[in-house]
């Protein structure tokens, strides 16, 4: 009884982490740390252009696996440009499928696509659909315990200068 | 003193002796009231339209992408979307529109942000995501557009000369006219998501998307990370061909945030992601 729920959270957890370890490369030469800080002991000095798989992601560090070991660099040290990731193959997605339409299928509809550059040149508008997204306005005090649901706190920074 | 007195007095000085009749003086301050009249027709025959204007151009333009995506039906996706754009919003300087969000139900990679506070995101973009801040740091870059009025500048530039003028002067008279004039300007504005806007409007979004993530309570890398995720994608994706036409490179999109978010954002860094909220909600049945 109890077993298939665990199943359930554990390919939950497994889909929503990375489907397929993802490669990415080091614009500059760059410091994997032992933990995502940036007083964390320097485990290496990746050089520039370096190729590393991509473990996980939190805040500004992506822990990487780099020449055999694995540790931490800033995110934006790395590009991933080059990749063969089909958009459709997340691990979201699979979980989406389910959530969105009941069904778990692969089935293709056929016809034309949707967003085309076609439909933008001559919009047919959906006046009913209008009417639907116009109710989903959420008012502020909705907004704010979502908020304090997920006990988030609002911060003060200016906008950035050019 | 009073404009019209000196408007008056002005043209008594002006005018023959023979004109300085007093009994005429009455005629001329009715004459003067009606310059001034005509004054103010003149100058409000601007461009500028009002926000109500505003909200039913956007209305105009979300209702022409929905004619080509449907809206995703699941209502617990799109209150949540709805949620986290809201939050946003009341960080920025535009807190009272009626701000709405949707997700489209479309696999193609993409986000539309209309004037008004209209934000229309697709589930294929949707989907490559893996946090409620990489959620944030979207819309909160499509909030941007609406903010700085992108679109809506972008349309005035565009459309024929007089379009706007004429949108933005019609009241409530001729609704008819109007009708048709609206039409014409969504058009102008859905055509323009098929040609993207001014490469510095998208960075200056980018800009203030990081910011305006950050004041949400939010890691403001969840933006950068999106990027990083679709630079990992094959680029000759078909899904991603509109959206790569329509925006700067995403290598030059990661440059910049490198450049700006280096020291800046470091008291975000403990800022939460909100991953298993948002990995809840689109795994709920």
């Amino acid at each position: 009884m109890r077993f298939p729920r665990m199943m359930m959270a554990v390919s939950l957890v497994l889909a929503c982490g990375l489907a397929q370890a993802e490669t990415a490369t080091t614009v500059r030469l760059t410091e994997l740390k032992d933990k995502p800080f940036s007083d964390a002991k320097t485990l290496a000095s990746v050089p520039a252009q370096s190729k590393v798989e991509i473990v996980s992601r939190q805040g500004s560090w992506s822990q990487v696996k780099a020449g055999g070991k694995t540790g931490w660099v800033k995110m934006l040290s790395l590009r991933t440009e080059g990749g063969s990731a089909k958009a459709g193959d997340s691990g979201l997605k699979s979980l989406f499928n389910v959530a969105s339409t009941g069904r778990s299928g692969s089935t293709m509809t056929t016809g034309v696509r949707g967003l085309s550059e076609e439909k933008l040149h001559n919009p047919q508008p959906n006046p009913q659909a209008l009417q639907e997204l116009n109710g989903y306005g959420v008012d502020k005090a909705e907004a704010q315990k979502f908020a304090a649901a997920g006990k988030l706190k609002a911060a003060s920074m200016d906008y950035l200068p050019k | 003193m009073n404009k019209t007195l000196m408007m008056v007095l002005t043209c008594a000085v002006a005018m023959p002796a023979a004109a300085f009749d007093f009994g005429n003086l009455e005629a001329l301050k009715g004459k003067v009231q009606e310059v001034q009249r005509v004054q103010k027709e003149v100058k409000t025959a601007t461009e500028d339209v009002s926000e109500p204007q505003e909200i039913e151009m956007g209305g105009g333009i979300a209702s022409n992408v929905l004619g080509a995506a449907p809206l995703l039906k699941n209502r617990k996706v799109q209150q949540y979307v709805n949620d986290v754009g809201r939050w946003l919003t009341l960080q920025t300087e535009r807190p009272d529109l009626p701000w709405k969000f949707a997700v489209l139900d479309d696999e193609d990679v993409n986000a539309f942000a209309a004037p008004g506070g209209y934000v229309l995101i697709t589930k294929g973009l949707l989907q490559q995501m893996k946090s409620e801040a990489e959620l944030a740091g979207v819309l909160a870059h499509e909030i941007s557009h609406v903010l700085r009025k992108h679109h809506l500048n972008a349309i005035k530039k565009g459309a024929r000369s007089g379009l706007m003028v004429e949108f933005a002067s019609k009241a409530a008279e001729s609704q008819g006219a109007n009708k048709e004039t609206l039409k014409k300007l969504a058009g102008a504005g859905t055509e323009l998501y098929a040609r993207g806007l001014d490469k510095d409007d998208e960075f200056e979004a980018d800009r203030m998307g990081i910011v305006i993530a950050a004041r949400g309570g939010y890691d403001p890398y969840g933006l950068p990370a999106v990027l990083q995720t679709l630079q990992g994608l094959n680029a000759q994706d078909s899904k991603l061909a509109l959206m790569f036409k329509t925006h700067p490179a995403l290598s030059d999109r990661l440059n910049l945030l490198d450049q700006l978010m280096t020291g800046r954002f470091d008291r975000f860094d403990g800022q939460p992601d909100l991953s298993a909220r948002f990995m809840a909600v689109m795994s709920a049945k």
